[in-house]
C-alpha cells in the first residue's frame, strides 16, 4: 500500500514521478542566465534573463549589462578591465571573444562581477556617503 | 391521535460529546482500515493509540453552529452599518487600502486553501478525535475566506487593485510565494500538514500575521477589517489548540516520532518566516498610521513567545527550528528589503508603493537603529530625488527567484546585509539556487518536490504567462504589457506609485482635498 519512496527523494503513496519543471528545452533555444552586480543593492535582486548559449562575452558585457545596469550612478565609471568574475563563487577570466557556452557557463548558471572601488552599498559604511 | 411520549433525559455534556463525535465513527470491516486510511502512516509517524488523542476543544456540531451563526450577525451587522456610513472615507489615509489589497490577494486565498487541507485531513486521520477536530477547522476557514471576501467587497467598489484575488493568486508573480507555500503544506501528508499549518503556522507565528493586521486596521480607521479579524480571533484560538496538542500527541506516541517532527518544524517554521516577509513590510511601510515595527512585534511573538514554547518542548528532545537565528537576525533587514523590491517591481504588482515621506523615514530610523539609515535610507532618497525629477524608477528585468520559497533573491547574508546570500546545488545535472541555507536544506531533503516549482519567471520565459493571442517565443516589444494583460491587472491603475494612482485622486476629491500633483 504505502510505497516508501526514498529513492524518489519523496514519500509518497503511490507512484509519482513529476516532471522538471525548468529544463533546458523548455526555453526556445535559450538558456536561463543569472547576474549579479555585486554590493549594488539598488537593484534588490539579482537578475535572470534567457540567453544564447553562443552569445559572445563580450556581447553581455557590451549590449545586456548596460539594459539592466546602466541606470545606477556607478555604471559609466566602471573600468571593465579591473572588473572580477565569478562563475556562482569561483573566480573566472573572461574572454570576450567567446561564448557563455565556451566560458562552461551553462543553464542557470549564475554570473556575478564585481568592481573594486565602486563598491555601491558597501562604499556607504566606509565613506557615510549617499551610495545604494 | 397523539400518545404521550415520555421526555427522554437530555445526555450531560460530556457523554453527549462522546456520542456526538467519538461516538459517531467506527472500524470499516469490508475493507481493511488501513486501506481505507491510507494517508496517516506513510510518512512513518507512528501512532499506537489514538484514544490518547486529546481533543483540544470539546465542541459538538450542534454547539459549533450556535456560536458560528452568532458570530455571523454581528459581524455582519458592522459589515451593513460601514457601507451604510461610507466607512472608506474614515480610513487614515487611501494607502492604507494598499494593506488590504495585499490581504486579499495573498492571504484570504489562503485561508480557502486551508478550509480544503482540513477537509482533506478530516477525512484522512484514523483517529475520529482528529477528524472531527479538522472537520470543524476546514469550516472554519472557509468562513474566513467568506467574511473576508464580503468585509473587503466594500472596498472594491471604490477602489482599483480587488476585484480579481483569485485570478491573481493563481498567476501573479508575488503571490506565487503564499500559494506555493500552501500548496507544498497541503500535499505533503496530514501529519505534515497540521505540523506546518496547525503548529507553525497557527500556533508559532499566526500572531506575527493577524496582530499586524488587525492592529493596523484598528489603528488606520478601518473597523469593518477589525471586526472580520475579531470574528476569526476566536476560531485561531482553537485552531492553536489542535496545533499544540497535534505536535504532543505524535511526540508522545512514539520516540520515533521524534525526529520527523523536528526536521517539519525546521522547515515549516522556515517556510512560515519566509512568507511573514510580506507582512513584515506591510507593517513598516504600508500603514500611514503605525502600530509597532516589525522588528518589535518579532521579539514580542517570536523571541519571547516562541523561545518560551520550544523550551518546553525540549523535555520531549525537540530543539528550536534551525533557521531561528537567522530568522531572529533578519528582523532587521525584511521588511526594507521587501519594500524596496516591490517599489521597484511597483508596475507589475497589483498594489501602488511609494517613497515613504520624512516623517516616516525617522520613525524607520527611530525603530531600526542598527540598520535603517546605514542601508536602507539612501536608495529610498534617491528614488525620492528621482521622483521629484518627474523620473519614477522602475525596474524593467525580471529578478532570479529562490527554487523553495520563490522570493526575489533579495536577501542579505546573515551578519552582511551588503550582500545577497547565495546558495546553490545540483540534482540530475541541473542548478537550483537558493535565497538561505534553510530553503536549500528543504530542497535537498526532498528534490523531488521542489524541481515542480512553477516560479512566475521562469514561466514567463517559457512563454506560460502570456494571453492566448500572443505567440510565446517572440511576445512583440512589450513582453511586460503582454504578461500583464495575462495577469489581468490594468497598468498603471492597478499597480505603479501611489502619488499617480486614481486612488489617490478619488480620494483626494470624495475628501473635498486639492489634490497635491496631478497624474
Amino acid at each position: 500500500m504505502t510505497t516508501s519512496n526514498e529513492a524518489n527523494y519523496l514519500k509518497t503513496i503511490g507512484h509519482y514521478h513529476p516532471p522538471t519543471q525548468d529544463a533546458e528545452d523548455k526555453f526556445f533555444g535559450n538558456q536561463l542566465t543569472y547576474l549579479c552586480w555585486d554590493n549594488h543593492l539598488m537593484y534588490c535582486a539579482p537578475f535572470c534573463l534567457p540567453l544564447p548559449p553562443s552569445l559572445p562575452f563580450g556581447a553581455l558585457v557590451r549590449d545586456v549589462l548596460p539594459l539592466l545596469y546602466g541606470e545606477h550612478p556607478e555604471f559609466e565609471q566602471i573600468d571593465w578591465q579591473r572588473v572580477k568574475w565569478f562563475d556562482s563563487n569561483d573566480v573566472f577570466i573572461p574572454d570576450f571573444g567567446k561564448s557563455l557556452k565556451n566560458h562552461g557557463l551553462g543553464h542557470k548558471s549564475l554570473i556575478r562581477f564585481v568592481t573594486p572601488a565602486l563598491e555601491g552599498s558597501r562604499n556607504h559604511i566606509d565613506t557615510q556617503t549617499q551610495a545604494f | 391521535m397523539d400518545t404521550p411520549t415520555k421526555k427522554k433525559k437530555k445526555l450531560g455534556l460530556k457523554p453527549r460529546y462522546a456520542v456526538m463525535t467519538r461516538g459517531l465513527s467506527w472500524d470499516t470491516s469490508y475493507q481493511p482500515m488501513d486501506k481505507v486510511f491510507p494517508y496517516d502512516d506513510f510518512e512513518g509517524i507512528k501512532i499506537h493509540d489514538w484514544d490518547k488523542w486529546e481533543d483540544p476543544f470539546r465542541l459538538t456540531m450542534e454547539a459549533y453552529w450556535k456560536y458560528q451563526g452568532e458570530k455571523d450577525k454581528k459581524l455582519y451587522a458592522v459589515i451593513d452599518a460601514f457601507a451604510q456610513n461610507n466607512g472608506h472615507l474614515g480610513v487614515s489615509d487611501a494607502r492604507y487600502i494598499n494593506a488590504l489589497k495585499l490581504f486579499i490577494q495573498g492571504v484570504s486565498p489562503l485561508e480557502y486553501y486551508a478550509h480544503r487541507g482540513f477537509a482533506h485531513a478530516g477525512r484522512h486521520f484514523t483517529g475520529a478525535g482528529v477528524r472531527v477536530a479538522a472537520q470543524m477547522q476546514s469550516i472554519d476557514e472557509l468562513r474566513h475566506y467568506q467574511t473576508q471576501a464580503h468585509t473587503i467587497s466594500h472596498y472594491n467598489r471604490y477602489f482599483n487593485g480587488m476585484h480579481d484575488n483569485i485570478r491573481w493568486f493563481d498567476r501573479v508573480w508575488y503571490l506565487s510565494v503564499p500559494k506555493s507555500f500552501f500548496e507544498d503544506a497541503y500535499s505533503g501528508g496530514p501529519f505534515e500538514f497540521l505540523t506546518a499549518i496547525s503548529f507553525s503556522f497557527e500556533y508559532v507565528l499566526t500572531n506575527l500575521l493577524f496582530v499586524p493586521f488587525m492592529s493596523g486596521a484598528a489603528h488606520n480607521g478601518d473597523m469593518a477589517t477589525v471586526t472580520f479579524g475579531f470574528s476569526a480571533q476566536s476560531d485561531e484560538s482553537r485552531h492553536m489548540t489542535l496545533g499544540i496538542e497535534c505536535i504532543k500527541f505524535m511526540l508522545e506516541q512514539d520516540p520515533d516520532n521524534v525526529p520527523i517532527v523536528q526536521r517539519w518544524m525546521d522547515k515549516w517554521f522556515w517556510r512560515g518566516y519566509r512568507l511573514l516577509t510580506l507582512v513584515a513590510m506591510m507593517q513598516d511601510y504600508m500603514l500611514p498610521k503605525r502600530v509597532m515595527s516589525w522588528k518589535e512585534a518579532w521579539e514580542m511573538y517570536a523571541e519571547s513567545n516562541g523561545g518560551a514554547l520550544f523550551k518546553d518542548l525540549a523535555r520531549y528532545g525537540i530543539r528550536e527550528p534551525k533557521g531561528w537565528k537567522d530568522a531572529c537576525e533578519g528582523k532587521d533587514h525584511i521588511s526594507h528589503q521587501a519594500w524596496a523590491t516591490f517599489y521597484q517591481y511597483s508596475h507589475a504588482a497589483a498594489f501602488h508603493t511609494w517613497v515613504p515621506n520624512a516623517d516616516e523615514m525617522d520613525w524607520l530610523a527611530e525603530k531600526y537603529p542598527q540598520s535603517f539609515d546605514r542601508h536602507y535610507k539612501s536608495r529610498l532618497d534617491h528614488w525620492g530625488d528621482m521622483q521629484q525629477r518627474d523620473e519614477r524608477w522602475f525596474n524593467q528585468h525580471l529578478p532570479m527567484l529562490c527554487q523553495v520559497c520563490q522570493v526575489p533573491m533579495m536577501f542579505t547574508e546573515p551578519g552582511d546585509a551588503t550582500k545577497i546570500c547565495f546558495r546553490e546545488t545540483e540534482f540530475e545535472q541541473q542548478k537550483y539556487h537558493f535565497c538561505s541555507d534553510h530553503c536549500k536544506e528543504i530542497f535537498t531533503h526532498e528534490p523531488r518536490k521542489y524541481v515542480q516549482a512553477w516560479l512566475p519567471v521562469h514561466q514567463v520565459y517559457q512563454g506560460a504567462c502570456y494571453p492566448d493571442d500572443i505567440n510565446p517565443e517572440s511576445p512583440g516589444d512589450s513582453p511586460v504589457r503582454e504578461v500583464l494583460r495575462y495577469y489581468g491587472i490594468k497598468g498603471g491603475q492597478d499597480n505603479g506609485d501611489f502619488d499617480a494612482s486614481q486612488d489617490r485622486q478619488n480620494f483626494d476629491k470624495w475628501l473635498g482635498k486639492k489634490p497635491a500633483k496631478e497624474a
